[in-house]
């Protein structure tokens, strides 16, 4: 397990005064300033990417926040249900929504569109471009110029948006992909 | 000029009626120093005993110093087993003590055990061994099953108390219920809220028919809501309640059999439970609100307008348990019409998120903090503070004895200004003079430990997590709180240095817990050759500590004073370090 940081007691240890100066010498606060600013990296680095948190960060989930065992169950049951409820009210699960080509995401509300249809017309206005569905009756549609989107599933697959029901497809999507047609 | 008064002229049983009054443990401590014959008089007239740490002392000590005890109450694992840190296997096995006690003990009336390992061979030995047994309290303990408990419903004839609280326990059937015979009408109080099985309701009805004194009955979430008014009709009597699942189809007879019930109970203090509830069915409490004291909702998804409504109905509540869908806005209700709240606590409704879910911030402890002038303890969980929020906080409570604060997310600064919260915590200790027990969170340099050592004086038990720089941090704790009973720390870069520095500290607390800190094996061989009235105990589940390099950090430390000496019940991944293995490993 890699502890955080140990800079400052190394240097107390490497020094020849007593371990404990009795008052707050320059050596002391000049080890506060700098452990902080580790720190304050540390504590930023936890918030923008989750991936990079180890057990000594945010615990594997099991030992930090500290709640008791019985009201930790019970409150991740209560998410998964919430989640569940969330989902059949249609209330809001917003989902990522990237275009090639394009370096920033941007965020959607899946629950708020009554279908596929309304989806890809919020989708055209979002980044002011021409999406077709597969299934589409225009069969004119110029392969270069319009795009496809894709999704991609609970499994980790990408798939052609349209191709499940509305409904089958709330259940499953994680994240939407705007590509050109001719990619496909 | 004032006599010399001789203590031998009274007569030892005089002494002894007097003794009979003094209640609190440290005073009978106390006492049993004055002199050889008041430690005599006062050993053989102690009737209950409170074993911090059940590997401090051995049961036949206890048992040969106090040969009278009718109630004892035992401790086991550290406390930050509630978290998940302590390894499955660690220990704190009861059986040993109920062993020695069953022939030391054959009067004992009471058992209360914390955080320790119950097995069901334990329980059965219980009815066997003491005939008169009465209270049975098993608060965080694990190892039985509800056939355990049937030995004890079925055998235990004169039970008053039954306590499972957060035990976890291996649910075999839910019949154990029906083992309480006939002709048992003793229960004063039976708590069955930590048991995940549905249990025999015919056979709960009959024991609650038929046992008039009951003033606390906590059931579980098995337990339906539409059985709960049957049940209340059974016990009008009822002090304390836990409901069980508190949800049902939304029907006028469920909910006006309910609410009948419950105007019934006119004694009812304290309510609980509230599993899966349903909003709608809350108004059946409300003819209880002016009376209850105590409230713990905090397995109850109720959300901030219907909390509000009814907590507005509960001018005389003490306590609050709540989660955080009270919100700012709930706690600003509380605040203004709860005036007697002595303890809040506020648990996260989704802790695992990254992102905040409601609006709860530091300013609805600050709004508690201004309207509840008796509030003194506090358990709160958050995603921002400030250091203006705790000194605002301090000021305006400090008669606060107990502060916990936990930020979720670790090393969170002060979200106003970017800046430790050193100043905050700092206010807290200094402010609250009767501080006993403190909770750390949110990024913190050595200063704040600067802050604990200089003012917090009576603090019993201090909680650390990703806190502190150097060695200089745990040193102005252990060298500046003079009342400091246990210290447990995790994620901090404290090491040898200053731990070595205070070794004779540790032997006038009762334990010191470090995980993923910076202390080396050799430090801990070092203090544990040093100072052989502690087991210093290495818990290391990657294998043996000597096999690593020196400059590794042990993975978890665990130091308690002892008078039993190193405990012979140890798994394979932990090794004390007395003198013998420090000789022998080094």
């Amino acid at each position: 397990m890699e502890v955080a940081d140990h800079s400052c007691s190394s240097s107390i240890d490497s020094s020849n005064h007593p371990p404990f100066p009795s008052s707050s010498s320059s050596v002391v606060s000049s080890n506060i300033k700098r452990d902080l600013s580790t720190d304050l990296r540390l504590g930023l680095s936890i918030h923008n990417n989750d991936d990079c948190s180890t057990s000594t960060q945010r615990g594997d989930g099991f030992d930090w926040p500290p709640i008791k065992p019985l009201l930790r169950s019970r409150l991740a049951d209560n998410y998964v249900q919430q989640q569940q409820q969330r989902h059949e009210n249609s209330a809001s699960l917003f989902v990522k929504v990237y275009m090639e080509g394009i370096p920033i995401g941007r965020k959607l509300d899946v629950y708020a569109h009554q279908g596929y249809k309304a989806l890809i017309s919020t989708l055209a206005h979002m980044f002011k471009t021409s999406i077709v569905l597969p299934d589409s009756d225009d069969v004119h549609w110029n392969r270069e110029k319009h795009h496809v989107l894709t999704y991609e599933d609970k499994e980790g697959d990408w798939m052609m948006v349209g191709d499940v029901p509305w409904e089958l497809f709330l259940t499953t999507v994680k994240r939407l992909k705007i590509t050109r047609a001719d990619r496909c | 000029m004032l006599k010399k008064m001789s203590y031998s002229s009274f007569p030892e049983d005089v002494l002894e009626h007097v003794f009979s009054f003094v209640q609190s443990d440290k005073d009978r401590n106390s006492i049993s120093l004055v002199c050889k014959s008041w430690y005599e008089i006062e050993r053989w007239c102690r009737k209950r005993i409170f074993v911090g740490n059940c590997y401090a002392v051995s049961p036949r000590r206890v048992i040969t110093r106090f040969p009278e005890v009718r109630s004892v109450e035992l401790k086991g694992k550290p406390h930050f087993a509630d978290f998940n840190l302590v390894p499955e296997g660690w220990g704190g096995y009861v059986y040993p003590w109920i062993a020695e006690m069953a022939s030391g003990y054959p009067f004992l009336e009471e058992i209360r055990l914390k955080r320790m390992v119950v097995s069901d061979e334990s329980l059965e030995l219980i009815p066997k061994s003491f005939k008169n047994f009465k209270v049975l309290v098993l608060s965080s303990c694990e190892g039985f099953s509800t056939q355990g408990l049937a030995a004890i419903a079925a055998n235990c004839r004169n039970l008053r108390e039954l306590d499972l609280r957060e035990s976890e326990v291996e649910d075999l059937s839910g019949n154990w219920l029906s083992h309480f015979p006939e002709t048992c009408t003793s229960l004063v109080s039976l708590n069955i809220a930590c048991l995940g099985s549905e249990v025999s309701l015919s056979a709960l009805e009959r024991l609650l028919g038929r046992c008039p004194n009951l003033r606390t009955l906590r059931l579980n979430r098995a337990v339906p809501l539409d059985k709960l008014a049957n049940l209340l009709c059974q016990a009008p009597q009822l002090v304390e309640l836990g409901t069980g699942a508190y949800s049902a189809e939304l029907r006028t007879e469920i909910f006006s059999n309910l609410a009948g019930a419950f105007s019934g109970c006119k004694e009812l203090k304290s309510l609980s439970g509230f599993w899966d509830v349903v909003p709608a069915y809350l108004p059946a409490v409300y003819s209880v609100c002016t009376g209850l004291t105590s409230l713990n909702l905090s397995y109850a998804t109720i959300q901030c307008p219907d909390l509000i409504k009814l907590l507005k109905l509960c001018p005389n509540l003490q306590r609050l348990w709540v989660l955080d869908y009270i919100e700012d806005s709930g706690l600003e209700a509380l605040a203004a019409s709860c005036k007697d709240l002595q303890e809040l606590r506020v648990f996260p409704s989704e802790p695992f998120g990254a992102e905040p879910n409601v609006s709860l911030t530091e300013q609805g402890l600050v709004s508690v903090s201004e309207g509840c002038p008796k509030l003194e303890s506090v358990l709160y969980f958050c995603r921002q503070m400030s250091n203006d929020a705790l000194v605002t906080i301090a000021r305006n409570r400090p008669n606060m004895t107990r502060f916990r604060l936990c930020i979720i997310e670790p090393r969170t600064p002060d979200y106003l200004t970017d800046q430790p919260l050193d100043v905050g915590f700092g206010a807290i200790v200094e402010h609250c003079k009767d501080l006993r027990r403190l909770s750390l969170s949110g990024l913190l340099t050595d200063r704040v430990f600067e802050y604990i050592g200089t003012y917090a004086k009576k603090l019993e038990m201090l909680s650390v997590a990703f806190a502190g720089e150097s060695d200089l941090g745990l040193h102005h704790v252990l060298s500046g709180c003079d009342s400091l009973r246990k210290l447990e720390i995790r994620d901090c870069p404290f090491g040898d240095k200053a731990l070595l520095a205070n070794a004779a500290k540790l032997e006038t607390m009762r334990s010191l817990w470090m995980s993923s800190c910076s202390v080396s094996f050799e430090a801990c061989k070092l203090l544990g050759q040093k100072m052989p009235r502690l087991n210093v105990e290495v818990i290391d589940e990657r294998g043996p500590p000597d096999s690593r390099p020196e400059n590794v950090p042990v993975e978890k430390l665990y130091i308690y004073r002892t008078v039993a000496g190193p405990r012979f019940d140890m798994p394979g991944f932990v090794w004390n370090m007395d003198e013998d293995s420090a000789l022998r490993l080094s």
